[in-house]
């Protein structure tokens, strides 16, 4: 990555994303035809006219109060899903932690889950073998590791997930409030690993309500308030004014 | 093509789903693999039974007739039902992580594929120990196999988008399968059908690959390869549909779950 260190990783152009919500919806043909005038919507405008550019290498802390469109944001960036109006471009290979145990087979064991948690995110067989040992060592998981992940804890369900997210070798990884989970001890080890993966010049963006660890660790700040981009720049900035806001 | 370099870097997902698929089928059952063969097995009894025994249908061989349809169908029909569900039953993972969403349908239509070659054991079973014999046009088998698949894929696209935001459609489905059965000549000859209703058989696919399962293995000849390039055409015709469909409603693939 050193030859292109001014590459902008995400590019979000005119971006509007709303929602229906539906006040009580008619799921299948019978109910659809039955209770038509039952089907009532309302447009929920989570994200509108986002404009923003990510570079190379940065390390971006999203913030805003609950249903402030953060975590909206970040699946979009993820592709999970599709903005109404403008749009998204990430260049390089990305990864996501979105939610706990991201795509894992209950009745499956760690080791079959990490083959195919990672090839969720593009891994070849080869390159899994390769990192196996480094992502079963990071999880702590030890001897559980053949056990079915149904037995495993919600702790051991983070550790794994998180391993498997972190040692994929991706280029941009997006991660959604999920440090919460997880005893100190590993939380320190994350954070630990990801100023690593800083250094080496990824590019990160994470939601999360705490400040001090976006504080600590980012060298941007987005604050989204009422899905518009409130404020932009310096961590420390934005977070006095944003504490400010909320008091 | 974005398809088709996006499922080349996702390959090792779309290979262990496949293997899931395949493998996973019989996982916790008694007899595992054997169902494979029991099924069909039943059906072909039951249908010979019916259309032999009671109805007295005048097609030699009957049974070794009905086998040839009857198997290449069973292929088109779990395409069909379980391509439907392809997305739905994933939906916790749709929602969770960014994947080319194509890999489930196409994962069950080649899973799919291996079981038929595995039945395809029964095919050449009823045609050696029934009478009839092998020929160098069973060889002709790959190609109707692959146009098969590429029928399958461009149904399997419609399906399984449609289906997300029609959850009745799994249910239709079913009874549009079971009308279709019969709208093939799978269990009569497609002469017996009367000239009016003639263009029922022109318009469908699997009427013409089944003719051709048929002809290289019943009758031992080769295929019409006027009709194998008619059903080709279809089922690009099905894909290239199916595609634009399918990449039209994945968008909110993630919201509907």
């Amino acid at each position: 990555m050193q030859e292109n260190q001014e590459e902008d990783r995400i590019i979000v152009e005119h971006v509007y994303k709303s929602f229906n919500i539906y006040m009580d919806k008619a799921n299948s043909l019978k109910e659809k035809l039955l209770f038509w005038n039952r089907n009532k919507k309302e447009k929920r405008e989570v994200l509108k006219d986002i404009n923003l550019t990510i570079k190379n290498g940065e390390a971006v802390g999203l913030i805003g109060v609950n249903g402030s469109g953060k975590s909206t944001l970040l699946k979009l960036m993820t592709k999970i899903i599709y903005p109404n109006q403008g749009k998204i471009t990430t260049n390089g290979k990305l990864t996501s932690l979105l939610e706990l145990g991201a795509g894992f087979h209950p009745d499956f064991s760690g080791r079959e889950n990490i083959y195919f948690n990672a090839s969720i995110f593009g891994l070849t067989r080869k390159k899994i073998d390769e990192r196996i040992d480094k992502i079963i060592e990071f999880s702590e998981l030890g001897s559980y590791i053949d056990n079915p992940v149904r037995t495993y804890s919600s702790g051991m369900y983070m550790r794994l997930a998180f391993a498997v997210a972190i040692n994929v070798d991706a280029d941009i990884l997006l991660v959604d409030e999920v440090l919460a989970v997880g005893d100190q001890h590993f939380q320190d080890k994350c954070i630990a690993k990801m100023k690593e993966l800083k250094e080496e010049g990824k590019t990160m963006v994470f939601v999360t309500h705490s400040l001090s660890t976006v504080k600590d660790f980012c060298n941007r700040a987005i604050w989204l308030s009422n899905g518009e981009i409130k404020m932009d720049g310096e961590p420390d900035t934005v977070i006095d004014r944003y504490l400010e806001e909320i008091k | 093509m974005n398809i088709v370099k996006d499922l080349y870097s996702y390959r090792e997902l779309l290979k262990t789903n496949i293997k899931k698929d395949v493998g996973g089928k019989y996982k916790n059952s008694f007899l595992g693999v054997i169902w494979s063969f029991i099924s069909p097995l039943l059906q072909i009894a039951v249908y010979a039974l019916v259309f032999q025994v009671i109805l007295k249908s005048d097609i030699e061989n009957y049974t070794v007739y009905l086998c040839c349809g009857l198997i290449p169908w069973q292929y088109f029909s779990s395409v069909v039902l379980r391509g439907a569900a392809s997305i739905i039953d994933n939906g916790s993972i749709i929602k969770k992580v960014y994947f080319p969403r194509e890999i489930l349908p196409i994962s069950v239509v080649t899973s799919e594929g291996v079981n038929f070659l595995i039945s395809t054991v029964i095919i050449l079973g009823f045609v050696i120990f029934g009478g009839i014999g092998l020929s160098i046009n069973i060889l002709w088998y790959f190609v109707i196999l692959a146009i098969q698949y590429i029928v399958s894929i461009g149904v399997a696209f419609i399906v399984s988008s449609l289906s997300v935001y029609f959850r009745d459609l799994l249910h239709l489905l079913g009874i549009i399968i079971q009308l279709l059965f019969y709208a093939t000549p799978i269990v009569y000859a497609s002469s017996a059908v009367p000239a009016e209703l003639q263009w029922l058989i022109k318009i469908n696919p699997m009427a013409y690959l089944i003719e051709g399962y048929r002809n290289i293995f019943y009758n031992k000849m080769p295929p019409d390869t006027h009709s194998l390039l008619i059903a080709l055409a279809m089922g690009i015709g099905l894909c290239i549909v199916g595609y634009f469909v399918f990449k039209k409603l994945e968008k909110r693939f993630a919201e509907e779950f």
